[in-house]
């Protein structure tokens, strides 16, 4: 007769290649159970993990089917989908200050996308990301955190007000939907060619409220689109959202790579996991006789990430159809989704769900007063 | 560096102790922090630092609120609250309990 411990041991050797551990190792077996030849098990996954489980889910069974003396198995796949867990800070005597409810209280990761310098092709890349992700099967949204030059509403082909709900007494922003990604934007609040002439804490201020008053609902991810450089904004991002891991994009170009380096620097500091380095507008390949030049250079974003330490996650090909699709607001991964740049985007986000798994920020202390 | 789990207020003692994820546990004094505040009221912009706080002998903790995932304001009952300290700054300013 089969028992347990023999159904836990042919678990133990379903390995999910993107991790390189078994189900086991990673937790993912919620219960077994065996009762006269017939096996139920039950696995849970983690929702950035999700994609990638089914796979395995049905090796699992048919591993579990070929034990001598099992007449069924069957593998039930069910994907964790709690909400982020709140701080665990205890009120006591003098005051511990904690948010009250948010927009963003179900939303599991908080990613941030940035370069250090501008023009790289940052918010081109979140969106494309964004919806890589989504083809996964994760539920996913995008703040545009560029309040000066916000470019989330142009690249999704999106615009008008958003709709106000009332959420807990509080108003909240009604995110905007399209290609399957939920997003919100300064961009949507003023006209296109209204310069926003606001000093530091007005933006500050716009910024928490497009994060936190937006209703996002059930998010697996949501992308932060950061601006250009490292100061107040990107400060107080760090200091007012719980981010939990951030993508640096990158030319291959010294020149980008020097500020990529300092955003490298804020995410550390702040104690904000760097999942790795994106080279963007990587190598254009010719239309016409498909030759593969290096306008910015070949391998820069690729060699400074070894330096630091840090996996390269990807590189993008400079692609005509790329800049096309973003000024018509037809992302190149809905546009054209067999083409070099949007395959690239794919495993991109591949790699980026990975390293997710595999990085967790360390959670922030206890506060107590007694 | 070990990384703080908890960070606990005895407000008896006036003590600040600190709780690391290795185990062991390092402590300072709300006067000692608040002499020492990473604020640039009491560091100063880069220049020459500003006189050092006076008669602050019996300052207390009022209230604690978390910054991000790498640091925690402080709230003395004098109105002292611009000092964001750093898990590291936490344990350069305290010593093993």
């Amino acid at each position: 007769m089969v028992d347990k411990a023999q159904v836990n041991a042919v678990l133990d050797t379903i390995i999910d290649p993107r991790t390189g551990r078994s189900i086991v190792a990673m937790g993912w077996v919620q219960s077994v159970h065996v009762s006269e030849g017939q096996i139920g098990v039950v696995m849970e996954v983690p929702g950035n993990l999700a994609s990638g489980a089914a796979p395995l889910r049905s090796k699992a069974e048919k591993a579990l089917a070929d034990l001598p003396g099992v007449e069924s198995a069957q593998v039930v796949l069910t994907a964790e989908r709690e909400a982020k867990p709140q701080p665990q800070q205890q009120q006591s005597p003098a005051a511990i200050k904690n948010d009250g409810p948010t927009g963003l209280d179900q939303v599991k990761t908080l990613i941030a996308v940035g370069s250090g310098k501008g023009g790289v092709g940052k918010s081109t890349t979140t969106i494309n990301l964004a919806l890589s992700l989504a083809d996964q099967g994760l539920r996913v949204g995008v703040v545009d955190a560029d309040i000066y030059g916000p470019s989330v509403p142009m690249l999704l082909g999106l615009d008008g007000k958003p709709e106000i709900v009332k959420v807990d007494g509080q108003d909240r922003f009604v995110p905007k939907q399209a290609h399957g990604i939920t997003a919100n934007s300064i961009g949507f609040l003023i006209d296109a060619d209204t310069a926003m002439a606001w000093r530091g804490p007005m933006v500050q201020s716009a910024l928490m409220q497009l994060l936190k008053a937006t209703n996002w609902g059930a998010l697996d991810v949501l992308l932060i689109d950061m601006p250009p450089g490292t100061g107040d904004i990107q400060l107080s991002l760090a200091q007012q959202a719980k981010i939990d891991g951030a993508v640096i994009v990158s030319t291959p170009q010294d020149l980008a790579l020097i500020d990529a380096k300092k955003a490298m620097t804020l995410f550390e500091k702040t104690e904000i996991p760097l999942l790795g380095l994106v080279e963007n507008m990587s190598g254009y390949v010719c239309p016409h006789c498909a030759e593969v030049s290096y306008p910015f250079g070949q391998k820069g974003a690729a060699g400074e990430a070894e330096a630091k330490g840090l996996p390269f996650l990807g590189a993008i090909p400079l692609e005509l159809a790329v800049r096309e699709g973003s000024d018509q607001g037809a992302p190149i991964l809905t546009r054209e989704p067999g083409s070099p740049a949007a395959v690239a985007y794919q495993a991109l986000a591949l790699a980026v769900l990975e390293r997710m798994d595999l990085v967790k920020p360390r959670p922030a202390p206890t506060l107590i007063m007694a | 560096m070990p990384w703080p789990q908890q960070i606990k207020y005895d407000s008896g003692a006036h003590l600040l102790v600190i709780t690391y994820d290795d185990g062991s546990q390092r402590q300072a004094s709300a006067f000692h922090l608040r002499m020492n505040s990473p604020s640039a009221e009491v560091q100063g912009h880069g220049g020459d630092k500003p006189p050092a706080p006076v008669g602050k002998e019996n300052v207390a903790i009022q209230g604690m609120e978390p910054v991000g995932n790498y640091a925690v304001r402080l709230l003395f009952d004098d109105g002292h609250d611009s000092g964001l300290f750093t898990w590291q700054t936490l344990f350069d300013l305290s010593a093993e309990a």
